[in-house]
């Protein structure tokens, strides 16, 4: 076996490791940097690189070769200009120095939740989508069609092209090929309502306002997250990224009632199938700790601020925690500072096993971050952490039949197709076509709802 | 007499509640019996500062901040209040001017920075988001404020709020002003390194601060 290889094997190994409830050999380093800082650390236009992103490569290669981690440095991207530029999306928008602006846009207004709440999927196509992309205007069909099918096409060749840049670099360099983007992602119900939808402003008015829509909402939301969340392939080890956004800035009476119920019974159905979520706690979540340990076992807990120790002794053995080690020290604190201080981290948080390194958030730019320390802290983890109990069981383990919720109501739309519904319509299809034509549905889909979020 | 100290409870209350409704319904008839615009705004604020209370002893948080600074807009606009009230208020403690720095939108906390202030008994001047070094040197020498109230959310606005401080440094205006910063992601080494008096991560202990800075505690 080649080094690369051999190195692939262990990186696999210790990630496979803390899925399955053992102790790794050492601490997984996951840290992976956005587009962004890292076209400006090869120098590069940011503008074009966006715009072009197989010219990206050449950063991607040298940063992998700068700064170590267990999978690939480079994240990819959610937000390329091509498709949203097609779309004319109001929410994301590139900024003169290339930078993707993504500006607070109310997607759905208060008189529209009786429709969101009947016919949520509808609703998001007819009403919320045209809102947040004036080139999706239904009152110019053809166009519509013709913008549309452009945008999709500039989706997938962008995602392509970074997609293949990260494999070469899994390749290449033998990396867990398991990064944030490589699974499931989606969003909780009530997240997804408060983002493109109402906003923050709007969504904290609704609370006050009218809960009981509010409520309602999230469980005409759900089958539509639930779906959008799915991993294509389910394993121990692929991931549903969630970001979560709204919790911290709730009273938690209102958390209880109008947030956790979907948010919780999205994640018991996940489990009930074997899949697991990594859920990125923002900002502040020492009020909810509580909560977060009803989540299914082996939830990988990502924080931002909180107290590693308190988050530890309640959470530790149940779930996997990474996360909290604050990027900011990258710029604000010299690298001798930020080796002792992640040290710190480590000796509080590996005990035990259920632990990936990770920062408490991504840089924005290669600015936010002296070079030096970032080398230092991923270095220091990938040797400092290293345990001598590899192998022993970590915690508590995951067994997928304690999970059981009942089948969740199905999307229902016109806009969407079961292969039943369109073999109904076109009894003259062949049969041959069933994977293809449902794939294709699938795609639509996904690429709709990932215009809103 | 004993009528009219329940209406003036009722109304401070229901904003403390966020009692939108109530509020409205309840302002809109003290008005029309002839409460005193001014007098009414009084009431309103003080309910909101309730709501500022509640939110440092964390009953109350983020969202609920939000829904009063509603209330407390939805009151100015009644017809009653936009056609009588002048504002001009002599007990002010002084002027700040605020704004999201350059390469940020986030305008939630600011505006809540903002809110807070102007409920305390400050002036202050919103320089709106994503404002450039330029605007707020130009912002300082135009209102001539007490202090600069930078807000950013982004780990890049460290560097944009360092500019902003040099700015004002190069302008020869950086010792005319008290210069505070907000935002969650700000800690003492970041405000070292911007060369800014003070920062919070949190609203109501940026008011405290400011407070503080003009030795009006
Ligand atoms: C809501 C939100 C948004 C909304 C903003 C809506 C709006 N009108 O502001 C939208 C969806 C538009 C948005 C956009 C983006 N966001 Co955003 N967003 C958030 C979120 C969820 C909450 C921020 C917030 O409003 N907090 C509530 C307010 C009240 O808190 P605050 O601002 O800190 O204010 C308090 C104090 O700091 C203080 N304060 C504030 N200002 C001032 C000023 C003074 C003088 C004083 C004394 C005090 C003070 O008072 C406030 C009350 O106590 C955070 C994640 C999180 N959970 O924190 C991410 C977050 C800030 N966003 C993030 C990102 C990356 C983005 C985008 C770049 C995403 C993208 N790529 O599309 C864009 C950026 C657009 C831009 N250029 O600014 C990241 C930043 C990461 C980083 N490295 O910096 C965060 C941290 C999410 C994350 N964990 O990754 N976002």
């Amino acid at each position: 076996m080649t080094d690369v290889k051999a190195l692939q094997q262990e990186r696999i190994s210790i990630y496979h490791d803390v899925y399955d409830d053992k102790i790794p050999k050492r601490v997984p380093v996951n840290i992976s940097l956005p587009f962004e800082v890292i076209a400006q650390f090869g120098g590069l236009d940011l503008c074009e690189a966006q715009w072009n992103p197989a010219i990206i490569e050449e950063a991607v290669d040298k940063i992998c070769q700068t700064v170590y981690s267990d999978v690939c440095v480079f994240m990819g991207s959610f937000r390329y200009p091509s498709f949203y530029q097609i779309l004319k999306s109001q929410s994301f928008q590139m900024a003169s120095n290339g930078f993707i602006q993504h500006p607070e846009v109310t997607g759905m207004l208060p008189e529209d939740y009786d429709y969101l709440i009947e016919k949520p999927y509808d609703c998001l196509l007819e009403r919320v989508i045209p809102r947040q992309y004036k080139a999706f205007n239904p009152d110019d069909p053809i166009n519509c069609a013709i913008n549309f099918a452009k945008s999709i096409l500039a989706f997938n060749n962008d995602f392509m092209q970074s997609g293949m840049i990260i494999n070469k670099m899994e390749e290449k360099y033998g990396y867990y090929p398991g990064g944030l983007l490589s699974g499931g992602f989606t969003e909780a119900p009530f997240d997804f309502l408060s983002d493109q939808l109402r906003g923050f402003k709007g969504i904290s008015m609704d609370i006050r306002r009218m809960p009981e829509k509010v409520a309602a909402a999230c469980d005409a939301l759900y089958p539509i997250v639930f779906k959008m969340g799915l991993p294509p392939i389910i394993s121990n080890y692929t991931q549903v990224f969630i970001p979560l956004h709204m919790p911290p800035f709730m009273r938690e009476k209102d958390f209880a009632k109008l947030y956790w119920p979907s948010f919780k019974r999205l994640l018991d159905e996940y489990a009930s199938m074997g899949i697991h979520c990594t859920i990125f706690c923002e900002h502040d979540w020492t009020r909810y700790l509580d909560y977060l340990y009803e989540l299914p076992t082996d939830t990988t807990l990502w924080f931002e601020y909180g107290d590693p120790k308190l988050i530890k002794e309640k959470l530790g053995k149940k779930h996997i925690i990474t996360g909290l080690y604050p990027v900011m020290n990258l710029k604000t604190k010299t690298k001798e500072q930020c080796v002792e201080e992640v040290k710190r981290y480590i000796d509080i948080l590996a005990p035990g096993g259920k632990y990936i390194f990770n920062f408490d958030k991504s840089p924005l730019l290669f600015s936010d971050i002296k070079l030096e320390c970032l080398c230092a802290v991923a270095e220091t983890v990938r040797d400092y952490a290293v345990y001598s109990n590899a192998g022993e069981t970590a915690g508590m383990v995951f067994n997928k039949a304690d999970y059981k919720v009942e089948p969740s109501r199905n999307l229902e739309s016109k806009y969407y197709k079961t292969w039943e519904q369109y073999k109904a319509l076109n009894p003259e299809v062949s049969d041959f076509g069933r994977p293809k034509l449902q794939n294709l549905e699938e795609t639509i889909f996904h690429y709709l709802m990932f215009l809103l979020v | 007499m004993k009528n009219l100290i329940t209406v003036e409870d009722l109304i401070i209350k229901s904003v403390e509640e966020l009692d939108e409704e109530k509020v409205i319904r309840l302002a809109s008839k003290a008005l029309k019996a002839g409460m005193e615009p001014l007098f009414l705004l009084d009431l309103i604020k003080e309910g909101v500062k309730r709501v500022g209370k509640l939110y440092e002893d964390q009953k109350y948080f983020i969202a609920d901040l939000i829904m009063a600074g509603l209330i407390f807009k939805e009151v100015l606009e009644l017809e009653e209040m936009k056609v009588q009230f002048r504002r001009r208020n002599s007990k002010i403690l002084g002027r700040v001017i605020v704004g999201t720095v350059k390469g940020d939108l986030h305008d939630i906390g600011k505006d809540i920075f903002k809110g807070l202030m102007e409920v305390n008994g400050f002036e202050a001047v919103d320089l709106g988001v994503d404002v450039s070094k330029e605007v707020f040197a130009q912002g300082v020498i135009k209102y001539k404020p007490d202090i600069v109230g930078l807000s950013g959310v982004l780990t890049s606005t460290i560097d944009s709020m360092k500019e902003i401080v040099d700015t004002l440094v190069d302008a020869g205006v950086r010792n005319d002003v008290k210069i505070i910063l907000g935002g969650s992601h700000l800690t003492k080494e970041a405000c070292d390194y911007i060369g800014a008096d003070c920062y919070a991560n949190d609203a109501s202990a940026g008011v405290k601060l400011c407070k503080q800075m003009l030795g009006k505690i």
